[in-house]
């Protein structure tokens, strides 16, 4: 009975994955660049998504041989559009208390693309009391932890505190279910991310929290597909793959199959999708990402896979 | 009278007869309520209605606050069942038979049980013979105690269930019969919600995101009961009762929440 679930995942992903690399110039850094970014959230962000979910796709290794060269292609144009972490390390070095050169760095850092000058800043800046204490939300404490992890600044007494920056998320209260709204479901969905490396340590879950999620995704997931939030709802199936009893609902894949564009753009909600491809790329960069990643995961989980524990 | 008119008057007489039991149950006023509420009706047949569309939360008063049943209230439930007689066959369950009749003959069977528990005539036959069947849920396999051992992530990914048996809809269907949420009836309808809080839980969760609060107090009724049976829930009933008599409008709705705070007992806030 897996099979379906993940014919029809690889399906989706495959497709999201192409899509993605077939319009990633749209997602190219304006010439004029500098590493000030007056909007960060713009283009910058964005592409170390497309990083992140390249990276997973070579992490796992489940998918076929056209996207694992489609995936290395798009590490090497992320990889370039950051100067080959030169323009990471830059803004680094100009904004110490900034956590996202690091997490940009960190699909780069999985795939064996290095940048020594900027792990030695890393290094030292991650290591300050006062980069450590930089006030945040609590689940991008977790990003930061994993970061740092995956990196390897996390060795010799500079260990994150797992457990406490666990309890202060909203998914460590095990809060009522019946009240998360639509940016509570995004903070939930990242807790689990962080937790377990993009499903690459599902142990990294806390039993009482994978139980708490076993119990109420397909509440959350079903409500947000009935006024289709699809970004959020591949967000939330990625979590399902997260779980060290993955919950991969065929009926839910199916649904995200149909709703996928024949170029394989996966849009983030119900609205009309835009004409214009430029406009088109970036409202739906996100979703495909998104995509890319639950199907990676999908395919990888029914197959068996659960990467390497930890 | 157009159907119009005919479904407001029936609303708005269900409404006066749900505050009546809920006054009642609340200990604000005494006896006879169910007469008086025929009695001062301007359409004693809408009233008579009423009762069976309130059906047996009718005697909620008295199974849960020790009101006693006056022979005029049980003169009153017994004139409904001879005005509008239920079907002599009860109708065959879902899928084979229409889901609503169906529905209608437990409701109906829970107030003619109730009725005759209460007024003592139950060697008599009841007025509305008891259907058989229950609602279907086909995703029982999720219903083991979260965390617990499966056989892997196939037996997740195969739990396949129709729109119709998924416990989206089954929660519902469940809601639609929560009269029967009441401890002095048992049935293959109460066996199917002990051996489904999981899908019990979910579907109020659900309905709370949803916003539809009648719906999601209807299936807390079902929770507040196992939770009184000692039944272990995946989420604490208790906030969710005083989140809905806070949040939930109406006064079907606010009997649901009075008997589900009932039933959870001297712990509900």
């Amino acid at each position: 009975m897996t099979a379906p679930v993940t014919r029809t995942a690889h399906q989706v992903s495959s497709r999201a994955l192409a899509w993605l690399h077939a319009h990633r110039e749209y997602g190219a850094l304006p010439a004029d660049t500098t590493i000030d970014l007056g909007d960060p959230d713009s283009v910058y962000k964005p592409l170390g998504e497309t990083a992140l979910a390249a990276s997973l796709v070579l992490r796992e290794s489940a998918a076929g041989s056209v996207e694992l060269r489609l995936a290395g292609d798009l590490m090497d144009f992320c990889w370039r559009q950051f100067g080959e972490g030169d323009m990471l390390y830059e803004r680094l070095l100009r904004y110490s208390m900034m956590t996202d050169p690091l997490e940009t760095y960190v699909p780069f850092a999985r795939c064996g693309f290095r940048h020594d000058p900027l792990e030695r800043l890393l290094a030292h800046t991650s290591a300050l009391r006062s980069v450590r204490a930089v006030e945040a939300v609590p689940n991008r404490g977790l990003a930061v932890a994993n970061a740092a992890r995956v990196v390897g600044l996390d060795q010799g007494g500079r260990g994150y505190d797992w457990p406490t920056l666990t309890r202060a998320t909203w998914l460590g209260a095990t809060p009522e279910p019946w009240l998360v709204d639509w940016m509570t479901g995004y903070c939930a969905t990242h807790t689990v991310f962080h937790l377990t490396d993009w499903g690459g340590d599902p142990t990294g879950l806390p039993d009482d929290i994978a139980a708490y999620v076993t119990t109420w995704l397909p509440v959350w997931i079903d409500i947000w597909a009935e006024i289709e939030q699809w970004d959020l709802v591949a967000e939330l199936m990625i979590v399902g793959c997260c779980l060290k009893e993955p919950y991969c609902a065929p009926a839910d894949w199916e649904r995200l199959a149909r709703i996928q564009h024949p170029d394989g753009l996966v849009p983030r909600d119900g609205d009309p999708v835009p004409d214009d491809p430029d406009q088109r790329f970036k409202d739906h960069q996100h979703t495909a990402v998104v995509a890319t990643i639950a199907g990676t995961l999908a395919v990888s989980r029914t197959l068996g896979g659960a990467a390497d524990p930890r | 009278m157009s159907p119009d008119r005919s479904q407001t008057v029936y609303a708005a007489s269900a409404a006066d007869l749900a505050l009546r039991a809920l006054d009642v149950l609340r200990g604000v006023e005494g006896t006879a309520f169910v007469a008086e509420h025929v009695e001062c009706a301007d359409d004693p047949k809408a009233a008579l209605a009423a009762i069976r569309y309130v059906g047996a939360d009718i005697f909620a008063p008295h199974l849960l606050a020790d009101a006693a049943l006056s022979p005029e209230d049980a003169a009153a439930v017994a004139q409904s069942f001879a005005v509008f007689p239920p079907p002599v066959r009860t109708p065959e369950p879902p899928p084979a038979g229409a889901a609503e009749p169906w529905i209608a003959a437990w409701r109906d069977w829970a107030t003619a049980a109730l009725l005759a528990r209460l007024a003592g005539t139950e060697g008599d036959g009841l007025p509305a013979p008891q259907p058989v069947g229950a609602p279907v849920l086909t995703d029982h396999a999720d219903d083991a105690a979260p965390g617990a051992d499966s056989d892997g992530p196939e037996t997740r990914a195969s739990a396949v269930s129709t729109p119709d048996t998924g416990w989206q809809h089954w929660s519902v269907r469940m809601g639609q019969l929560s009269p029967l949420a009441l401890p002095a009836l048992d049935g293959p309808v109460h066996a199917a919600a002990r051996a489904a809080p999981l899908a019990l839980a979910r579907g109020a969760t659900r309905a709370m995101l949803r916003r539809d609060f009648p719906t999601a107090a209807r299936i807390t009724r079902w929770l507040a009961l196992l939770h009184a049976e000692g039944v272990r829930l995946p989420l604490d009933p208790l906030p969710l009762v005083e989140h809905l008599r806070l949040h939930g409008g109406g006064p079907r709705l606010a009997l649901d929440v009075a008997i589900a705070r009932r039933l959870l007992g001297p712990e509900a806030p």
